[in-house]
């Protein structure tokens, strides 16, 4: 979707945040997200980056500053309205698991949203199906794998069917297998029209599956833009304690060597093409084909 | 929900003539002024114990927490004052909640300006064996971590709608099976990970251990014991010889 005004849904303006103990976490904020949009939030712990999409669902309330969802402000909005709007699906499901079956665990999330007795059984059925979580329906929560609590705790904020989702930390400790899940998810909820949000410090991921990069250090947003430019730029890594991908790494490697490449390498399909494309002109020019 | 009064009996490091008082002379002091909270009824006499504690709070610079912990027992109070009245009388319930303050201000004194390690050597030095003694300070140590815990507990559950219901004593107990559950859950959790790190450790693997730090009285923790002692034996004669004091100690209320 585009970037314009009526796209907007998530704005904030000079937004600072308090700790009760003393703590300053923001520093003034001011950020646009809009419908649909895809978002990185990268920087070193302590950054502020979870005490930022804590203002997203009213958990925190701003110090000063605004956070508009959707036209609502969140200081004049009920949380119960907020966390309907926005789903922040927490780091550790542990955190969260509490009911005696996996079905319960998704109906205590489904619980204040005003369903009918058959809407309720419908919609828990779809999201254990979707979430591959059928066979475990009856099983209590806490004999789940690692990676089923995880995709556990996905649903039991899916299934409220939130219009702005945002991960905390999903790819962590996730095996091969979970992340792909995650990937797929995000892509599908993407093309749903959702807004999602992702914490992150796994660059590799970020680099294949988020278009935009929000960096913060020290309570503040120091870079906003596509995530290759922000990746492959030294100053604003080593500010953030991040590294570069692999891929701008290399492409880098390759610019330096003199070597003309397009702009878009740092996606794993584009480089694989560029580099196939590349050897394979190299292997004509000598010898015919021989190499 | 707030973790806030948690705040109250968390050590924060801090130079003051308290906290670097050795923790065997607080320890002592806590217990010394319990046992006179214990001996005595009378309001005036309690009031006069408890004021003896304030040079304590404030050459700690603890009034703030101190004032936090008493607005915690509020309740507490209430309930106190409610029952004693109907079952005995309100001058009982007076001196039942200056006892009640002298004995948690004289020991939030103890836990607030000792060390978790000093306080693991303060009971090895009274005999304790060590195994309890490092359970004991483990556990202080991990009030805050729960604390912050509990805290991203109540936030993970609210983000998937959970309320905080008003209502009668069940639905209010049952309300809290939410955070409960996964609370114990992570505990019990972080135990077996605690447990798995002190054996890759070798803990316990001898008998006899050595310790790097060590706890040590100095002159002014003489000093104060000395005057603890006095101010104890002091009180053992008032409490054996009444005579001793003027009438007008002994005043209580009418009712």
């Amino acid at each position: 979707m585009e970037k314009k005004l009526e796209n907007l849904q998530i704005l904030v303006n000079h937004l600072t945040y308090h700790y009760p103990d003393g703590t300053i976490a923001l520093k003034g904020i001011n950020l646009n997200i809009y419908s649909g949009e895809i978002v990185g939030i990268m920087g070193k712990n302590g950054a502020g980056k979870s005490t930022l999409i804590k203002t997203f669902n009213g958990l925190l309330k701003p110090t000063t500053g605004t956070v508009y969802i959707e036209n609502d402000e969140v200081n004049n909005v009920l949380m119960s309205k907020l966390t309907r709007k926005v789903g922040i699906v927490f780091q550790n499901p542990d955190l969260q698991l509490f009911a005696n079956t996996v079905e319960d665990e998704i109906r205590f999330s489904l619980k204040n949203l005003n369903f009918t007795k058959t809407e309720l059984e419908n919609q828990i059925n779809l999201t254990l199906e979707k979430f591959k979580l059928k066979k475990f329906q009856n099983r209590t929560p806490f004999t789940l794998s690692g990676g089923e609590k995880k995709r556990l705790a996905i649903a039991s904020i899916m299934c409220r069917n939130p219009e702005i989702i945002v991960f905390d930390e999903p790819t962590i400790g996730q095996d091969a297998e979970g992340v792909e899940f995650i990937r797929n998810l995000i892509k599908e909820k993407h093309s749903e029209g959702k807004t999602i949000i992702i914490v992150t410090h796994d660059i590799e991921f970020a680099i294949d599956n988020i278009p935009r990069t929000i960096l913060m250090a020290d309570g503040l947003i120091i870079a906003d833009g596509p995530t290759n430019k922000i990746l492959s730029q030294d100053q604003i890594l080593n500010i953030g304690s991040l590294i570069s991908p692999q891929l701008i790494i290399l492409s880098k490697f390759l610019i330096d060597s003199g070597i003309k490449v397009p702009d878009d390498v740092y996606l794993k399909e584009n480089m694989i093409q560029f580099l196939g494309s590349f050897f394979k002109e190299k292997m004509e020019i000598s010898e015919g084909g021989k190499f | 929900m707030s973790f806030e009064f948690m705040q109250a009996f968390k050590f924060i490091q801090m130079k003051t003539i308290i906290h670097n008082l050795d923790p065997r002379t607080k320890l002592l002091l806590a217990i010394i002024y319990s046992i006179l909270a214990i001996m005595f009824e009378e309001i005036f006499i309690l009031f006069f114990i408890f004021l003896t504690l304030f040079p304590f709070i404030f050459a700690g610079q603890l009034f703030k927490k101190w004032i936090k912990s008493i607005r915690g027992m509020a309740f507490l109070f209430l309930l106190l004052i409610i029952f004693n009245t109907l079952f005995s009388t309100f001058s009982k319930s007076i001196s039942m909640i200056i006892r009640i303050m002298i004995m948690v201000s004289s020991f939030s004194l103890f836990f607030l300006t000792v060390h978790p390690d000093d306080l693991m050597l303060s009971l090895i030095s009274l005999k304790v064996p060590y195994n309890i003694a490092f359970s004991f300070s483990l556990s202080f140590r991990f009030v805050p971590t729960i604390a912050i815990e509990a805290q991203n507990i109540i936030d993970a559950q609210k983000s998937r709608g959970y309320e905080m219901e008003q209502g009668g004593l069940i639905s209010q107990a049952k309300n809290l099976i939410p955070l409960l559950i996964p609370l114990i859950v992570c505990s019990m959790k972080r135990a077996f990970h605690i447990a798995e790190a002190l054996d890759s450790r070798a803990f316990g693997s001898t008998k006899n251990r050595t310790y790097y730090y060590s706890i040590s009285y100095t002159k002014k923790d003489w000093l104060i014991t000395v005057i603890l002692i006095i101010f104890f034996i002091f009180g053992i004669i008032v409490k054996v010889f009444p005579v001793l004091l003027p009438d007008w100690l002994f005043w209580r209320f009418p009712v």
